[in-house]
């Protein structure tokens, strides 16, 4: 059997992460180095280099990364240029005119990426139907493209009324384009969504079009750059659907990967907590800059059919389906302060990877989150990343001392766990969002933590919100990647196919099916193993909503109206607790997902037997601040499969550390997970 | 079980109570026939307690929903009883003289027990898109001389009683209304949101008892009126006032709609008086609700909170019987929002003094710009109806300039008709959605764009148009701001060359013809003298404003390109300062 190795990288705001699996050797391995947001190519290759592979060997590569959705909220993206059908020059800005938020007199339109002056009509019309009502006029199409030449536009997005349906005249679009503007990134609504609704369609496109060149830019060069130093396997990439793509997709759907890099940790929550036999867990994840919570029910990630990026009352639409996740700014690095009337205040603003907190020794000169742990003695300075980068505790007491503590005239390590405390608050919004206000109760649920400073607060979090169990993955600090390693490969196709049930004509609906599997399966790197899931989008006839009814190949082949028909009312049925089996049903449109098996890894358990055996003991600041606890430290790696030992305790590993409370519980899984109970709520 | 609260168990109360309201939102919105519903959302979700206390309602509806069903719930109670209630049971309900609005808002409830006791009401409200009578789609027109003329009156009818549909009635129904499978439709997902609510209740009563449920909700209500309590206590005591009017009630021309707010403020508590408006019309104008208040009192205290019966325990309204507001059966009411949403900025308006850092100028104020057309399909021999609602320009703030084409204050996530879906489904082109240069007031921070929506007809039917209503009280400037142009409606038929104004319900069209509907523009804040001069000129070279306003409203001498002179700005601004 050949040496296959599989290694996935994460990209988060601080660290980048890699995990690898050997899987001959059966081992893992694994590697951080910080984030470097002026070249995060470099950091890859650093990452790479640090983990002691021979890149020769690596048979896949995926990866995950921040930088579609810094870009778009950092508003870093290309000038982008947009042209429309005559008189749909303002509906990018008008969108649905809606205000989300009914009393706020102060509420917030999404601000356009596109200016009004670079969204330029042009004539030409199509009718619902597709048919051409008017053609497309080249002279008014030559002046627009004229302009945003003119302006130096790097990104063009091209969105036609009906283009989703007939997408002749866009396709005429795209070629002038190409032709008069060829270095300019070009994006073509009926190519990124194939739906009705001109605003949300034209959302998505722009928001490919504005994060192209610098994504796509990424995408190839990361490419290149491998290939450089001697890759020779699969580069795939991680989307926000919980599958993965080829470069050439990412290249041309950046959008796609918009958020590519929580969603891995959300895959191995619900692949390991089904392992356990945890069916509702809630995944929580905290890095540098952010935490994020989201909900595994029943085995499987919740999935949003599109999503607003910024939030639904103020945010932009992409309406591609996505892993729902709730993030909150509260992360290592987000920095303490003081405001105006004299309240201690912990983020949103994060240090970032650079310069990072103080204890990094990066350059930062304000107290985080992290930097608090150090003075509570949580973290350990001569132990972070496995005693490879020494923190610095006394600049961080400094800075506490400095910013808060001196001027709050405090105790410092009150103040430290003030900061801590408030970070926690701020977190247990984000789990609750997920749960609670969602009509869950979390006891019912159990808390898995992952990222760097995930297992450091946990704890805490669960205690505040009466969560009686806690799972310490395997990796937590690589969670991410974990998760990455598993996911298979995955496209999902939408188109509107608008007709009556009962006289559904099938040759056509195959003919769409036929040519969207062919692009599905096209875009497929593991077709062998591809498996091809088709669903129609079915309502009562008037109605706006629909509900996607899973159906055969075989089905559409012999017409079989009846049993969509059928499966149709029995889904509503189901999910509404009413159906109108007499009454009209319409198909809307057909989806497509073209998933990619990848070959199944096969992870190794952990050798049973013995007990746990502190490797030291510490001081550390829990809940009394005046007085540090002498707390048994262990070694994550040296804990045994069966072993259990009790709060107040340290568990040391390389990238992260948990933190248990007297009356915290502990046992090791057999596959090495920590499962702990939580003290006063179980 | 103990019925002390634990700080988690009234966390889990407090945001599943609204989360029912939600999720009972959600499956109305996802299974209605309707675009009133699953688009435009006019519709609003709750729970109540048999003495019309609302325990919560959804979030995101209709704002002049806020808390509106509590009369329905105490008439409810009086006609039947408690003991009149059984399970099974479903209430249909419209009529004027309890529920005050248009007849296309259907309520719909349900009664739940637990452990054999009454304990709540699961309730939906949504407008069905017709209602028989003389009109359909958005209702009639302010013309309607009575409830009769408008449609199907329902007073609190069981149209399940026990469980056992009353087919008779049923018949009535779906023999006198335009679109049966629609409206019917309607009903059957009203009466399923209902049941996912009493569901969700049983879930959360069986695991928590009742005690601790009602004490949580008692100490939710308590809370909320406290955090109101605590915004308005931080404004300086005194009585407040402003002005303003609609041009007239749509029946008698120069005869204006006067509106009044005198708003008293002290140590915390808020009274609104709207003795001072107009009394009930002929005109189908009138209402009897409290929404104009309480939407503009939301606003300005917890406007990001869920609304439940404390958030207006601080507060008192006065509208005396008589009044457009406290109209009296059979006053006509199916034009019964037009006024709310300048009611709600005229108390907004009256309460700038005491809170100048959070009062907007003055918005488009208008519920519209409604796009109703209607007709027969010549082909499949079908009616249709295109419906959608054109938001209009929001006033400038004291921070940042209003927004533009977003709906009034009285609409919340309300969203306009795609133009591919209304074309998917009507025999319309929408040939322009498109901000109207120069439309918004000028100011330091300048109003929102009023929109054009033009739409022309591929087969012949019939438009209703409403009539101006703001043409002389403008959306108005606020320190010193300007006001922003009014809306309204215009057509041009096949062979003309220029639009001109319309009003009128059912004007017939030929095929060809296209209609403008067209939403006013937010007034400006401060003083367009002290807008900074680069603003200006990217509002021109945006083409939100033309070069000749630049000069004209704001004093900015703008060269070719766009360039901005700005001696020559300056020198022009102090000399208009100086008049």
């Amino acid at each position: 059997m050949p040496n296959v190795i599989v290694v996935a990288i994460d990209i988060g705001g601080t660290f980048t992460d890699l995990i690898g699996f050997d899987t001959q050797g059966q081992r893992f391995l694994q590697a951080k180095s910080l984030t470097t947001p002026s070249n995060l190519v470099q950091g890859i290759i650093d990452c790479l280099n640090k983990s002691g592979l021979q890149i020769g060997d690596i048979a896949e590569l995926i990866h995950g990364s921040t930088t579609a959705i810094n870009t778009l909220i950092e508003r870093k993206g290309a000038k982008t240029g947009l042209i429309v059908t005559r008189g749909t020059r303002d509906v990018y800005a008008i969108g649905r005119g809606n205000r989300p938020e009914s009393y706020n007199l102060f509420f917030q339109r999404p601000k356009p990426l596109v200016s009004r002056a670079l969204t330029r009509e042009i004539n030409g019309r199509l009718l619902a139907s597709g048919d051409e009502h008017e053609a497309l006029d080249p002279a008014s199409l030559a002046a627009a493209i004229e302009t945003l030449n003119a302006e130096g536009v790097e990104a063009v997005a091209v969105c036609l009324l009906h283009s989703y349906v007939n997408p002749t005249h866009e396709r005429l679009v795209g070629e002038a384009v190409s032709k008069a503007m060829p270095d300019a990134y070009l994006s073509l609504s009926h190519e990124i969504l194939r739906e009705y609704r001109e605003y949300e369609r034209m959302s998505t496109t722009v928001v490919n079009a504005y994060i192209g060149p610098k994504v796509g830019g990424y995408v190839s060069n990361l490419e290149s750059n491998l290939e450089k130093i001697g890759f020779k396997g699969n580069l795939s990439i991680m989307r926000s659907n919980g599958g993965v793509m080829t470069p050439g997709v990412a290249f041309r759907r950046p959008v796609a990967m918009m958020e590519s890099g929580p969603v891995g940790g959300i895959i191995a929550s619900a692949r390991f907590g089904q392992t356990l036999g945890i069916t509702d867990a809630i995944s929580f994840d905290m890095g540098g800059t952010t935490a994020k919570a989201s909900l595994v029910k029943d085995g499987q990630p919740t999935l949003a059919p599109g999503y607003y990026v910024g939030g639904y009352a103020s945010g932009h639409p992409v309406m591609l389906p996505m892993i729902d996740v709730v993030e909150v700014g509260a992360g290592g690095g987000s920095i303490a302060w003081i405001d105006e009337i004299g309240a201690l205040k912990v983020g949103p603003t994060s240090a970032g990877a650079a310069p990072g907190p103080i204890c990094y020794r990066g350059g930062g000169t304000e107290p985080t989150i992290t930097d608090a742990n150090v003075v509570l003695g949580r973290l350990d300075p001569d132990n972070f990343l496995g005693g490879t980068m020494k923190l610095d505790a006394e600049g961080a007491r400094a800075g506490v001392e400095r910013v808060i503590s001196g001027p709050l005239g405090m105790d410092v390590i009150a103040a430290a766990k003030a900061i801590v405390d408030i970070g926690v608050l701020k977190m247990s919004l984000a789990v609750r969002e997920v749960s609670v206000e969602k009509g869950y109760d979390p006891r019912d649920f159990a808390l898995v933590a992952s990222g760097g400073a995930g297992p450091l607060h946990v704890m805490a979090i669960a205690r505040e919100l009466y969560i009686p169990r806690v799972i310490i993955p395997l990796f937590p600090s690589h969670f991410s990647a974990l998760g990455m390693l598993l996911a298979d490969e995955r496209h999902d196709f939408v188109r509107t196919f608008y007709a009556d049930l009962s006289r559904l004509n099938f040759e056509d609906l195959l003919a769409t099916h036929a040519e969207m599997a062919a692009e599905a399966r096209g875009s497929l790197r593991y077709q062998g193993e591809a498996e091809l899931q088709t669903q129609l989008d079915i309502r009562y006839v008037g109605q706006e909503f629909t509900l996607s009814v899973p159906v055969e190949r075989a089905q559409l082949d012999a017409s079989h109206r009846q049993d969509i028909r059928q499966a149709f009312d029995a889904l509503y049925e189901h999910r509404y607790s009413h159906s109108s089996p007499d009454e009209q049903v319409e198909v809307v449109s057909i989806r497509v997902a073209a998933v990619g098996k990848r070959t199944p890894l096969a992870f190794p358990a952990v050798a049973a037997g013995g007990a746990a055996k502190p490797a030291r003991l510490r001081e550390v600041y829990l809940d009394d601040t005046t007085k540090p606890v002498l707390c048994p430290v262990y070694e994550r790696e040296q804990l045994p499969a069966g072993a259990h030992f009790d709060g107040p305790a340290i568990v040391q590993e390389h990238g992260t550390t948990t933190v248990m409370f007297v009356g915290d519980s502990c046992t090791v899984a057999a596959t090495g997970e920590l499962i702990i109970t939580v003290g006063g709520v179980a | 079980m103990s019925s002390r609260l634990d700080p988690v168990t009234l966390e889990v109360i407090r945001n599943a109570l609204p989360a029912i309201a939600n999720e009972m939102a959600a499956d109305l919105q996802r299974t209605s026939y309707n675009m009133m519903i699953y688009e435009v959302r006019d519709f609003c979700t709750a729970l109540l307690a048999p003495n019309g206390d609302l325990v919560s309602q959804n979030v995101g509806g209709v704002s002049h929903f806020v808390a509106d069903l509590g009369v329905i719930v105490a008439d409810g109670m009086k006609r039947y009883g408690a003991e009149g209630f059984k399970p099974g049971d479903v209430i249909i309900t419209n009529h004027q003289a309890v529920a005050g609005q248009h007849l296309n808002n259907i309520v719909i409830y349900m009664p739940y027990f637990f452990q054999g006791e009454l304990l709540m009401f699961a309730m939906v409200r949504a407008h069905w898109i017709d209602i028989g009578g003389m009109s359909t789609g958005f209702g009639a027109g302010p013309t309607v001389a009575d409830p009769w003329q408008e449609g199907l009156q329902l007073d609190q009818i069981k149209i399940y009683e026990e469980g056992k549909l009353d087919e008779k009635m049923y018949r009535v129904l779906r023999d006198n209304i335009r679109f049966p499978e629609s409206s019917l439709g309607d009903m059957k997902s009203q009466m399923a949101a209902c049941r996912l609510g009493t569901r969700r209740l049983d879930e959360l009563l069986t695991k928590y008892g009742k005690d601790i449920v009602l004490n949580g909700i008692s100490h939710i209500f308590d809370e909320t009126e406290q955090k109101c309590r605590n915004v308005v206590a931080r404004l300086p005591d005194g009585v407040y006032e402003a002005n303003g009017s609609l041009d007239d009630d749509g029946l008698i021309k120069d005869d204006p709609v006067k509106l009044h707010a005198k708003v008293t403020v002290k140590d915390g508590h808020m009274v609104i008086d709207l003795s001072g408006c107009s009394g009930e019309r002929k005109a189908a104008i009138n209402s009897r609700t409290l929404a104009g208040a309480r939407v503009a009192y939301k606003a300005l205290t917890a406007p990001l909170e869920p609304v439940n019966e404390g958030s207006f325990r601080a507060l008192d309204v006065i509208i005396p019987e008589g009044n457009i507001m406290m109209a009296r059966f059979p006053a006509p009411m199916s034009g019964w929002s037009a006024v709310v949403p300048t009611v709600v900025d005229t108390i907004v308006a009256a309460l700038a003094p005491a809170m100048p850092d959070r009062v907007p100028a003055g918005h488009h104020g208008l519920l519209g710009g409604a796009m109703v057309f209607f007709g027969n399909h010549p082909q499949t021999g079908k009616r249709f109806v295109v419906q959608s609602l054109e938001g209009g320009g929001w006033g400038g703030r004291p921070m940042e300039d209003g927004e533009s084409g977003t709906v009034s204050v009285c609409q919340g996530d309300v969203r306009n008709g795609s133009i591919e879906g209304i074309e998917l489904k009507c025999p319309v082109l929408v040939e322009a959605r498109a901000m109207r240069a120069d439309s918004c007031g000028a100011g330091k921070y300048r109003g929102g764009l009023g929109l054009d929506v033009r739409v022309r007809n591929l087969v012949e039917g019939r438009w209703n148009f409403e009539h101006t209503k703001r043409q002389n009280c403008p959306p108005w400037g606020l320190w010193n701001g300007k006001a922003g142009e009014f809306g309204g409606y215009l057509m041009r038929l096949p062979g003309e060359q220029d639009f001109t104004p319309m009003r009128g319900a059912h004007v017939a069209v030929p095929i060809g013809s296209e209609a403008i509907v067209r939403t006013g523009g937010g007034g400006g804040w401060g003083d367009p003298l002290e807008r900074d001069p680069k603003a200006v000129q990217h509002d021109v070279a945006e083409e939100f404003i033309s070069a000749e306003a630049a000069l004209c409203d704001y004093g900015v001498v703008l060269t070719a390109g766009h360039k901005l002179d700005l001696e020559a700005t300056n020198q022009r601004r102090a000399s208009m300062k100086a008049k």
